[in-house]
C-alpha cells in the first residue's frame, strides 16, 4: 500500500510506454508530429473518462458493464431533447448528464439494495439502456447542432484539443479524491475487506452508490463529447466502449478482484493502448493485427507485473 | 469389527506456525462404542479428528486403522481404513439427488461400466431405511432438504463405504430439538451395529446420554479419557477449564459507576429475544454461552449491523437508535469483533492505515488525509498496545495473531468509546498477548470504560468479568454476580438450558 510498493506496476507500464514510442516513432514519420499526438488526445479522451471512473469501480471490487449502453442513451436524449422536444442544447446536455447519472445511481441501487454482484447487474442494464436508446431513437439519427457546440469535440483551446483539456483536468481531480482523501481510502477498503470496511463504520453502500452514479456520469460526459466529435448521434454509440475502458484500467496495474489500483497506471494504460493502435496503423499493420497486438501486451504486463509481485506480501 | 480397536492414535503431536495445537495425545475407539471429545474451543479436537480422517498429517506419533500403522495417513487410506466423517459443514452436492450423493466417489458399475442407477437407487433406499428414515426420498435434490435431512445422507453416504469408524463434529449444532432425538437414536442403532463413533459435542447432557467413555482436551493436551460412569457434569466442567484461575487473570477492585448502557427486551428475529440489562461505567461484564447461543447475534444487534427488531437502547437514560455501525462509532459504541481477519482487519493496507479506519476524522482535515498525523497516530497507537511491529507503516497481513488482535483494539480506542464491544478478545492468540489483552481491559475499566466481553473460554469470562450473563437460544438465562461466579454455576447455567433442549 506504500506509494513504492504500488507504484511498481506503473514503473514497468512507463517504461514500455517510452519503448512503444520510440518504436513506433522509428516505424512512421508521421508519428511524432505535434497534429498526430494531439489527434490521438482528442480520440482517447471519451474512453479515458470512462476509464478513469472505471478505475474507482474496480478498486471497490465491482465492475460496470453497462457504460457503452449508458452512452448511447444519453446521447440518443442530448438529440430528442434538443431536436424532438426543442429545448435549448446547453438545457439537453444538462439533462442527458443527469440521465447519465440516473442510470449509474439506479446501478448503483441494484448493487447495494439488492445485492447484486456488479457483474450481473451491469450486464442487465448493458441490454436495458442499449435497448432503450434503440426504441427512443427508432433508428433516426439528429444532425445540424449549433457551431458553438463543436467546439467541445472538435475545437481547440490554447493549442490543444479542447476535450483534452477536460480530459486531464479529470484525472488530476480523480487521482486526488482517490490519492488523498477519505473517498479514496474508502474505496480501497471496501475493495480489499468490504465487510471489515463495514464493521469500522465506514458507509460502504453510500460509497458504492456515489461510485456507479459517477460512472454513469462519466458516461454521459463522454457522450457529449462523442457527439460533438461526430457530429450526429446515433442508438449504437459507444458499443463495446465498456471493454476498452477494462482494458486500459487493467492495463494500468488495477487489480480485478479490488483493493488495489491507481489513476496513473490507468492513464498510462490508455496512453498504451491508443500509442499502439495510432503507430501500428501508421506503419501499415492491419487493424485486426493491432488488435492480436494489444491484447497480447496486456496478458504480457499483468504476467510480468504478477511474476515481480510474487516475491511480495500478498 | 474386525478388529476390537479399529482406530488408536499413539503420542500424536501438531503444531501450526510454531504454535503446538496437539500434545502427545493417546486415543482410541472401540468397535461398538460411543467415545465422546470434548474440550472448549481450540483445545484442539478439530485438528485430532482432522488427523484421524487424514486431512492434517501429524508432526508426530502414529496412527493405527486396524491393522495398519501409520506416521500420517492421506483422506484415502483412512477411507479405506474405514473411517468416515461427518463434518459441521456437511460436504454434501446440493444440485445431487440423495441417492447421487450417498453413492459420489464409490458407485456400483454395471457390466458395461456406466452408473448402475436402479442398483444406487436401491441401495440408498436400504441405507435409509436403516436409518430409521423411510421418508426421505432418495431422488430428491440434496439442495432442497432441511439440515437434519442432509446430516442422514451424510451418515448414509459414510455407511455406504462400509465405515467401522465414524466421526461426528458437533452434530447437533444445528438441529432442533426434535431432530436431535431422531439423531441420537440414529447413533445409538450405528453403536449396536458395532460400528465405533467419535463424537464432538458441547453438550453435556447429551453427552451423558451416548458416551460410553469421554476424552477431554485442554491447549492441545490430554487431561484424561474416562468411562462415562465415573465423572459427572461438574467433573467434566472443571478437566475442560481446569488451571487455576486467580492465578492468570489480575482484575484488580473494580470502580464501578453509574448506568451507561441499558437494553429493555431487545430482540433481532429469532436469533436475539427479549434481552434485557445494565452495564455500568468502569464494568467489565461477561457474556457466556455454548457456541450458537446468540451472543454475537446480540453484540452485533447493539453494534447495529443487524439492527434490532424489537425493544430499546437507552444510552445515559436518553433512549437511541442504532441502525448502522457509524451511528454506534458516533454513540460511542465500539465492536472489537470475533473474526478479526474478515470482520477486524484490511489486511493489505498498514498498520496506520488500519488504526485510523474507524475515525478518519481524527487524521483528516475536511476530506483530505493527513498522512504524516496518521502516521504518528499510528506510532502511538504502536507503543500504546506494546504491538510488535517494524513501524507504523508495515502491513498488518504480516503481523502475528495477537499483534493483529491489537491493533484492532487500537483502532476502536481511536474512536475514544465509551463502551466496548469485545467478541472472543484472545481466541487464537498466544499466552503473551493474552494476559497483555486480559492487562489493558482491565485498565480501561479501571479509567471507566464499559466492556462488554464475549468469551467461550470458561477461566476468561471467570477471571475477567465483574458480573457475568448467560445466553441460551437466543435468550437471557442467568445473570450472575462475580462472588456467585464459579465454573459450576456458570456451567451450570450453560447446561441446564441444554438439558431443558435435549429433554424437550
Amino acid at each position: 500500500m506504500t506509494a513504492s510498493r504500488f507504484l511498481r506496476h506503473e514503473t514497468i507500464l512507463a517504461v514500455l510506454v517510452v519503448i512503444a514510442l520510440i518504436v513506433l516513432g522509428a516505424q512512421s514519420d508521421k508519428f511524432f508530429t505535434l497534429d498526430n499526438l494531439l489527434n490521438q488526445g482528442r480520440l482517447m479522451t471519451e474512453v479515458g473518462l470512462i476509464a478513469i471512473v472505471m478505475t474507482f469501480v474496480i478498486i471497490t471490487g465491482g465492475i460496470d458493464l453497462s457504460v457503452g449502453s449508458i452512452l448511447g442513451l444519453s446521447a440518443i436524449l442530448l438529440g430528442v431533447f434538443w431536436k424532438n422536444l426543442g429545448l435549448p442544447l446547453e438545457l439537453a446536455i444538462f439533462l442527458a448528464l443527469c440521465v447519465g447519472t440516473l442510470a449509474g445511481f439506479v446501478n448503483g441501487i441494484i448493487i447495494t439494495r439488492f445485492r447484486f454482484p456488479p457483474l450481473i447487474a451491469t450486464l442487465g442494464t448493458l441490454a436495458l439502456y442499449r435497448g432503450m436508446a434503440e426504441g427512443i431513437s427508432q433508428a433516426r439519427s439528429v444532425r445540424g447542432y449549433p457551431d458553438w457546440f463543436y467546439i467541445l469535440g472538435q475545437g481547440q483551446s490554447f493549442g490543444i484539443p479542447t476535450q483534452l483539456w477536460l480530459l486531464v483536468f479529470v484525472a488530476i481531480v480523480a487521482a486526488i479524491i482517490l490519492g488523498t482523501t477519505t473517498w479514496g481510502r474508502a474505496t480501497y477498503a471496501i475493495g480489499s475487506n468490504e465487510t471489515a470496511a463495514r464493521f469500522s463504520g465506514l458507509r460502504v453502500d453510500w460509497v458504492k452508490i456515489a461510485i456507479y452514479s459517477a460512472s454513469g456520469f462519466a458516461a454521459a460526459l463522454a457522450a457529449v463529447i462523442f457527439v460533438s466529435r461526430v457530429s450526429t448521434t446515433r442508438s449504437d454509440m459507444g458499443t463495446g466502449i465498456e471493454l476498452d475502458a477494462i482494458t486500459a484500467v487493467v492495463l494500468g496495474g488495477t487489480s480485478i478482484f479490488g483493493g488495489k489500483g491507481t489513476i496513473v497506471g490507468t492513464m498510462l494504460g490508455l496512453i498504451l493502448i491508443q500509442a499502439l493502435k495510432n503507430g501500428l496503423s501508421l506503419a501499415g499493420v492491419k487493424s485486426d493485427g493491432t488488435i492480436v497486438l494489444i491484447g497480447a501486451v496486456l496478458i504480457l504486463t499483468i504476467l510480468v507485473s504478477n511474476v515481480i509481485y510474487r516475491g511480495g506480501t500478498r | 469389527m474386525t478388529s476390537a480397536v479399529p482406530v488408536s492414535l499413539h503420542s500424536i503431536s501438531k503444531s501450526f506456525a510454531g504454535i503446538p495445537v496437539l500434545r502427545n495425545i493417546d486415543f482410541d475407539v472401540r468397535s461398538g462404542e460411543v467415545h465422546a471429545l470434548l474440550g472448549e474451543n481450540g483445545a484442539g479436537k478439530s485438528t485430532l479428528i482432522k488427523i484421524i480422517a487424514g486431512v492434517h498429517a501429524p508432526d508426530s506419533g502414529t496412527i493405527r486403522l486396524g491393522e495398519t500403522t501409520y506416521t500420517a495417513v492421506s483422506p484415502k487410506e483412512a477411507r479405506r481404513g474405514g473411517v468416515a466423517t461427518v463434518y459441521q459443514e456437511l460436504l454434501l452436492f446440493p444440485e445431487l439427488t440423495v441417492a447421487e450423493n450417498v453413492f459420489l466417489g464409490n458407485a456400483p458399475p454395471n457390466k458395461a461400466g456406466m452408473l448402475d442407477w436402479t442398483a444406487m437407487r436401491r441401495g440408498a433406499r436400504q441405507l435409509l431405511d436403516s436409518l430409521d428414515s423411510p421418508d426421505l426420498d432418495v431422488d430428491a435434490k440434496v439442495g432442497t432438504l432441511s439440515v437434519a435431512n442432509r446430516q442422514r445422507v451424510e451418515i448414509a453416504k459414510a455407511l455406504s463405504q462400509d465405515a467401522k469408524v465414524l466421526i461426528m463434529d458437533e452434530p447437533t449444532a444445528a438441529l432442533a430439538d426434535a431432530d436431535i432425538r431422531r439423531l441420537i437414536a440414529v447413533v445409538k442403532r450405528l453403536r449396536d451395529r458395532g460400528v465405533g463413533i467419535i463424537y464432538v459435542s458441547h453438550k453435556l447432557p447429551e453427552i451423558f446420554e451416548l458416551a460410553d467413555r469421554v476424552t477431554v482436551l485442554r491447549d492441545g493436551a490430554l487431561i484424561g479419557t474416562r468411562p462415562i460412569g465415573e465423572v459427572t457434569e461438574q467433573t467434566l466442567v472443571s478437566m475442560m477449564v481446569g488451571r487455576e484461575i486467580d492465578h492468570l487473570f489480575p482484575r484488580g477492585e473494580p470502580n464501578i459507576g453509574e448506568v451507561l448502557l441499558r437494553v429493555d427486551h431487545l430482540g433481532f428475529g429469532a436469533r436475539v429475544r427479549d434481552i434485557s440489562f445494565e452495564l455500568h461505567k468502569g464494568e467489565i461484564l461477561g457474556l457466556a454461552g455454548l457456541v450458537g447461543s446468540g451472543r454475537t447475534e446480540l453484540a452485533l444487534t447493539i453494534f447495529g449491523i443487524t439492527p434490532a427488531t424489537s425493544g430499546t437502547i437507552t444510552l445515559d437514560g436518553q433512549p437511541v437508535t442504532i441502525s448502522s455501525p457509524k451511528q454506534a462509532r458516533n454513540l460511542g459504541i465500539a465492536y472489537v469483533p470475533e473474526d478479526r481477519g474478515l470482520q477486524g482487519l484490511v489486511r493489505p493496507m498498514t498498520i496506520a492505515q488500519n488504526n485510523s479506519m474507524a475515525s478518519l476524522h481524527n487524521v483528516a482535515r475536511g476530506i483530505f488525509i493527513n498522512v504524516a498525523t496518521e502516521l504518528k497516530r499510528g506510532a502511538d497507537s504502536i507503543t500504546k498496545l506494546g504491538i510488535r511491529a517494524r513501524g507504523p507503516d508495515q502491513v498488518v497481513g504480516q503481523l502475528s495473531g495477537g499483534n493483529q488482535q491489537k491493533v484492532v483494539l487500537g483502532k476502536w480506542l481511536e474512536t475514544a468509546p465509551r463502551i466496548l464491544i469485545m467478541d472472543e478478545p484472545t481466541r487464537g492468540i498466544d499466552v503473551g498477548a493474552k494476559a497483555e489483552i486480559h492487562a489493558l481491559m482491565s485498565r480501561l475499566a479501571g479509567d471507566g470504560m464499559a466492556i462488554l466481553m464475549i468469551s467461550s473460554e470458561l477461566p476468561e469470562i471467570l477471571g475477567m468479568s465483574d458480573r457475568v450473563l448467560v445466553m441460551h437460544g437466543g435468550r437471557l438465562m442467568a445473570t450472575i454476580d462475580r462472588a456467585d461466579a464459579t465454573p459450576e454455576t456458570v456451567g451450570a447455567a450453560m447446561t441446564q438450558a441444554s438439558a431443558h433442549e435435549v429433554a424437550a
